[in-house]
């Protein structure tokens, strides 16, 4: 028997579209408790390594995560961990900042011409592999007990990072936006800043999001044997005081915060300046 | 008065070498002022080189080039390109603003009215990337415009498009030219627009020379519609043809 099509039950598509909506934003839900899940199990199971480590090892030798999360609060508390927090994430910067004055016009000769490239290749590519700890050790040698070795340790692990991806972001110039510019007669400092800046400008908070991963544990080591001041100097206070529950408190306090400016700061700081860019318009 | 002004121009690529390449053969035009005219021909016959040794872009090997500004002070070129080249980090309107030649009131007036002229009134705030390819063409073609160019100078902007959005475009055109009555040289493939646009068509020939000179007598705004154009358009096709026939290399095109 032969259904007449008009008799067909009416279902609505919007009914369905809906359907399937709520289908997969349960799905979506679904996948991130599973991963919180998992994220907790983790933080769980390495506190309590650390738990049955303390307990286990002769007395005093390792606090237990209890008592380094009181003196963390006790250091927050007290204030201590503006100051010296700032004084590191000053350097820290400050040292980007000579970073950036040496490795851009440096990178940006290296994009530019064959034969800058050829003279400056072979340094700044050995520069680059050199191990940070060198920079450290050489940094307190020229500055001994001062506040510029920490400046100067990460300028040096920064500076080959920002001159090789300057030097690629110019050489990803667009020619066509060059060659529109100059049949509108505008001057070779103008297609500079309107061309050339933007474009390396994504290449530049590359390489300062690349080099401040290690930027930050250079900064910190070479305050701990030179620094007046900073979170390096108050581990080797604790640590001269025997203070290995300060000692701990002030490393957590630290990832935790220098962990929060890669992912915050930096890449917030990032999304504004390329706002233009239609993934970082995507991703808001 | 000839706003721009071609003299016997020749053009050699790799002169004196093995692979020397002449492409552009004794070309001599006037252009006067207020006239839109069209340069068309198969590819590889010079178009683009005459268009860039126009805008100093290219050298010419022998020949005379002038473009004349009415106020004696240096001429100024507008161009669109087939391909939109905005800067993907301004706004449209500070594409627009970057190659005026002063960030004054007027040249902000101007940016304006040629942005509603092409209908992206609205848009000016919008960064190219959030714009469709043809909305991004139109605002190349606006910036051009708003530059007030002694001589506008147009590469095949619309061949990039689909057939739909060119056939608006054009129209868009048509109308922006009748309200500014820009000098224009235009440079397409495409027979039919080339006499939809243009008040003159000169039709290049593969080696460089011009092979006729065709004068579009026609009212405006016209129309794919209208009958009369559709006829010249068969017409100038049909010359064309007759082209390919006497310079076989031709064949191959158009
Ligand atoms: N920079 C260059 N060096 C050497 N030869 C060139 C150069 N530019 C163009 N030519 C040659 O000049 C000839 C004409 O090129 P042109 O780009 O002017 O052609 P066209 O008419 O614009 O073609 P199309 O319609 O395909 O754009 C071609 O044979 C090309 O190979
Ligand atoms: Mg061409």
């Amino acid at each position: 028997m032969a259904r007449p099509v008009i008799e067909a039950p009416p279902t609505t598509p919007a009914g369905t579209w809906l359907e399937g909506e709520e289908l997969a934003r349960r799905a979506a839900a679904r996948t991130r408790r599973k991963r919180l899940a998992l994220l907790v199990a983790g933080w769980a199971a390495m506190l309590g390594i650390w738990q049955v480590a303390a307990y286990y090892l002769p007395f005093g030798t390792l606090p237990n995560p209890l008592e380094v999360s009181v003196e963390m609060w006790e250091i927050v508390a007290s204030g201590a961990l503006v100051s010296d927090f700032l004084a590191s994430v000053l350097k820290t910067f400050a040292g980007f900042g000579v970073a950036v004055l040496i490795g851009a016009p440096v990178g940006y000769l290296m994009g530019r011409y064959g034969y800058w490239r050829a003279f400056f290749l072979d340094g700044v590519t050995v520069a680059g592999t050199i191990p940070a700890l060198t920079y450290a050790v050489l940094s307190l040698i020229i500055f001994g007990l001062s506040n510029l070795g920490p400046v100067l340790a990460v300028a040096l692990v920064s500076t080959p990072y920002v001159a090789l991806n300057v030097a690629e972001g110019i050489r990803g110039v667009d020619q066509n936006l060059v060659k529109m510019s100059q049949a509108f007669g505008r001057s070779p400092q103008q297609i500079r800043r309107e061309v050339f800046i933007p474009t390396i400008v994504p290449y530049l908070f590359a390489a300062v999001r690349m080099s401040f991963a290690v930027a930050w544990k250079v900064e910190a080591l070479t305050e701990v044997f030179g620094g007046t001041n900073g979170v390096g100097f108050q581990i080797r206070t604790r640590y001269q005081l025997f203070d290995i529950t300060g000692v701990i408190a002030w490393m957590a306090l630290f990832i935790v915060f220098m962990l929060l400016i890669e992912r915050l700061l930096l890449r917030k700081l990032e999304q504004r300046v390329l706002a233009w860019r239609p993934e970082e318009r995507a991703a808001r | 008065m000839a706003v721009l002004t071609v003299n016997d121009l020749c053009k050699t690529f790799g002169a004196g070498t093995a692979r020397s390449n002449r492409v552009l053969d004794h070309i001599s035009f006037d252009v006067r002022g207020q006239t839109f005219v069209s340069v068309v021909g198969p590819s590889g016959c010079g178009k683009s080189t005459l268009l860039n040794i126009i805008s100093g872009v290219e050298t010419h090997t022998s020949g005379d080039v002038s473009v004349t500004s009415d106020e004696g002070r240096p001429a100024r070129l507008g161009y669109v390109f087939q391909d939109p080249r905005l800067l993907p980090w301004r706004t449209v309107r500070k594409n627009m603003l970057y190659v005026q030649d002063k960030d004054d009131d007027q040249a902000r007036r101007r940016v304006s009215t040629y942005l509603d002229m092409v209908g992206l009134g609205q848009h000016g705030d919008f960064f190219p990337g959030q714009l469709s390819g043809g909305m991004q063409q139109r605002v190349g073609i606006a910036r051009a415009f708003a530059v007030e160019p002694d001589l506008l100078i147009m590469d095949e902007p619309f061949s990039h498009l689909d057939a739909i959005t060119a056939r608006g475009l054009r129209a868009q055109l048509q109308d922006i030219w009748a309200q500014s009555r820009k000098t224009v040289v235009f440079v397409t493939h495409d027979v039919v627009e080339a006499v939809e646009l243009s008040d003159r068509i000169i039709v290049l020939q593969p080696g460089g020379r011009i092979f006729e000179d065709i004068p579009i007598d026609l009212p405006r705004p016209r129309r794919q519609s209208d009958p009369a154009v559709a006829t010249l358009q068969a017409e100038v096709l049909a010359r064309l043809e007759k082209m390919k026939a006497i310079t076989p290399q031709a064949a191959t095109a158009v």
